[in-house]
């Protein structure tokens, strides 16, 4: 009896022990897929990790950029502001362009030839002798020269606009040789496309 | 337009002695023309007036002001008179004239007025104190606030009875009011009197013309950005706009009917002149030029059209006929002739050319002969328009950096600068308006 007794302990120890060791294997292959599983999950984490950091470098490289545009638009808004300062001058009921006004259309001429996104208004203006009805027509004639010049230089005629305001916005109000000179000018806007 | 329903005129009790005889005692345009010395006593209160109104003074000083802007009277002054105001009457029989022929007051008037608890009675006489008779007397009732209304109306007789032809006292004058860098369209009358604004654009408003029956004004105006042309019923106020090709759009001339206007237009990018015919909207191209064609003028009877051009090199005046053909050149003296404004019996055309640097102001026969130049200000004169009789021009003269309008008799003489009006720094481009029949 105590012999049998320890043969079914003996059987039942290499039982338990085959099942531990089968089970053991089990829980091993289980770990291993349960591991590669985790791998996985590592590797995607990985990859959304980059991708984060990638959108954030893409963000950072956008930003720069639109900073960077930004700044090339407030640089450009002031050369286009500057020309506000570039009138150019006409002698009394004359609308021909003087040498110094061929440099100044020349130089925006360059300039909108470069960012095609602007386009350019042109002023015409006259001194306040002769009559308002004829300083409106000189005036336009002003305006329209300059333009003929600058389409002349390369300038799309649908990228220039004119308009005379004839005597009525003098520069300076004053009945004298130097406020008639400032007087008799063409004005320029030039202003991003909307 | 104010109706005055209330105002009667009775000239039956009075002789009219000059305008029944057709006898023009002075001719005004010749050139030996001397002012009328004419005397205005106040007025006497007849009876019946309310009390702490006094209108003795008002309607002597209101008479002779009118009576002084029309540039043919010299007021003798109230403190050379000898008459006993007191006692003097108002009638043939109750006036000594040699208190007044001995001051050398030629001319004279009388009045006075009387109030029956409803209309103000008022009975003006015009004298020839020489001759010692009366030349015309007229009595109107009316309301009191029709009282200048009465006035004018005497004024008017007066001329005509002085000079065979009636006032332009129910005329007014629009101009461009410049108000810092925007300028509106306004009205005032001949005396300088009730300025009105008529835009309230706050942009640029330019070139007002009226139309020949006084009801509507053309003008130019920026306040849609472009200068586009558009006209505005004067009572009402309704704006319609007439032209918005691109580039100017500027009104010049309305024809007597008011179903045309001369109008400059750049649209093909010259500034040429066309006729727009305002029922059925379309233009009539009348030049076809490449040098500028602008400020183009009919004359009275439509005919012909007198216009600026820059097509011999400098701006001078051209005339040609209603249709655009037999374009003649009409002023070859000077660098720079512009403006042009016909008159009104379509003898001869003023304008402004230069003159030794300066603007100023000249009149040419129709055939380009009789040269007179009429202004000589220092400040000279631009844009001349006549008033509908021919007798005076209005112009704009400048002042250091302002702009006033004035008015002259045609012969150039007396000078008289519109008042100054509250707000508008300087004011330009007149145009006179025909008879609006205000009284």
């Amino acid at each position: 009896m105590k012999r049998n007794s320890i043969i079914v302990v003996l059987l039942a120890l290499v039982c338990s022990l085959s099942l531990v060791f089968l089970s053991g294997c089990a829980t091993d292959q289980t770990v291993k897929s349960n591991t590669i599983k985790g791998d996985a999950n590592i590797s995607t984490m990985e990859t959304a990790k980059s991708k984060a950091e990638s959108v954030a470098l893409e963000e950072d490289t956008l930003k720069e950029a639109a900073l960077k545009a930004k700044r090339e638009q407030e640089r450009l808004m002031a050369e286009a502001a500057a020309f506000k300062e570039k009138d150019i001058h006409f002698d009394f009921d004359r609308y021909d362009l003087t040498s110094d006004a061929r440099k100044i259309l020349g130089e925006i001429a360059s300039w909108l030839s470069k960012q095609n996104g602007w386009e350019i208004t042109i002023q015409g203006h006259c001194d306040n002798r002769g009559t308002g009805e004829y300083n409106l027509a000189l005036g336009e004639r002003r305006a329209e020269t300059a333009k003929s010049y600058l389409m002349s230089l390369g300038i799309a005629e649908g990228r220039i606009d004119t308009i005379s305001y004839g005597e009525e916005m003098p520069l300076d109000p004053a009945n004298n040789e130097v406020a008639w000179a400032k007087n008799r000018r063409d004005h320029f806007l030039v202003v991003s496309k909307k | 337009m104010r109706k005055i329903i209330a105002l009667l005129i009775f000239s039956v009790v009075f002789w009219c002695s000059s305008a029944a005889c057709g006898k023009v005692y002075i001719d005004i345009n010749s050139p030996a023309f001397q002012k009328f010395p004419l005397a205005i006593p106040e007025f006497k209160d007849l009876g019946n007036m309310k009390p702490g109104e006094n209108l003795s003074a008002w309607f002597a000083d209101q008479l002779s002001s009118t009576l002084k802007i029309t540039g043919f009277f010299k007021m003798i002054s109230q403190d050379a008179f000898l008459e006993d105001q007191s006692r003097a009457g108002i009638t043939v029989e109750e006036i000594d004239f040699s208190n007044w022929s001995s001051i050398g007051s030629d001319f004279l008037v009388k009045g006075g007025f009387s109030y029956d608890g409803k209309n103000l009675a008022v009975e003006f006489r015009l004298f020839d104190a020489i001759e010692g008779k009366l030349i015309t007397g007229k009595k109107y009732w009316g309301k009191s606030e029709d009282k200048k209304a009465m006035v004018l109306k005497f004024a008017d007789e007066t001329l005509l009875a002085l000079t065979g032809k009636g006032g332009v006292f129910d005329t007014k004058i629009a101009f461009v009011g410049k108000e810092g860098s925007s300028s509106e369209i306004y009205t005032i009358n001949f005396d300088g009197s009730d300025p009105v604004k008529v835009t309230t654009y706050k942009s640029l408003s330019l070139s007002p013309q009226w139309s020949q029956d006084g009801a509507k004004i053309a003008f130019t105006s920026y306040k849609a950005g472009n200068p586009d042309c558009y006209v505005i019923d004067v009572a009402s106020g309704t704006t319609q706009k007439i032209s918005s090709f691109r580039g100017l759009n500027l009104p010049a001339s309305w024809s007597l009917d008011g179903k045309k206007i001369l109008m400059v237009l750049s649209k093909d990018g010259n500034e040429d002149i066309y006729i727009k015919h305002l029922d059925s909207g379309s233009l009539q191209r009348l030049t076809n030029d490449r040098a500028i064609d602008v400020s183009p003028t009919w004359s009275t009877d439509g005919k012909k059209i007198a216009f600026v051009s820059n097509r011999s090199g400098s701006p001078q005046i051209f005339v040609m006929d209603s249709e655009g053909k037999n374009v003649r050149r009409l002023t070859f003296e000077g660098s720079y002739n512009s403006s042009p404004c016909w008159s009104p019996d379509g003898t001869k055309i003023a304008y402004e050319g230069s003159s030794n640097g300066c603007f100023q102001i000249f009149s040419v026969g129709e055939d380009g002969n009789n040269l007179m130049q009429l202004t000589f200000e220092e400040g000279g004169g631009e844009s001349p328009s006549w008033s509908p009789d021919g007798r005076y021009l209005v112009f704009s003269s400048k002042k250091n950096d302002r702009e006033m309008v004035c008015i002259i008799n045609a012969n150039g003489s007396d000078l008289r600068v519109l008042p100054d009006i509250k707000g508008v720094k300087s004011s330009h481009s007149p145009s006179w308006s025909q008879h609006l029949n205000l009284y």
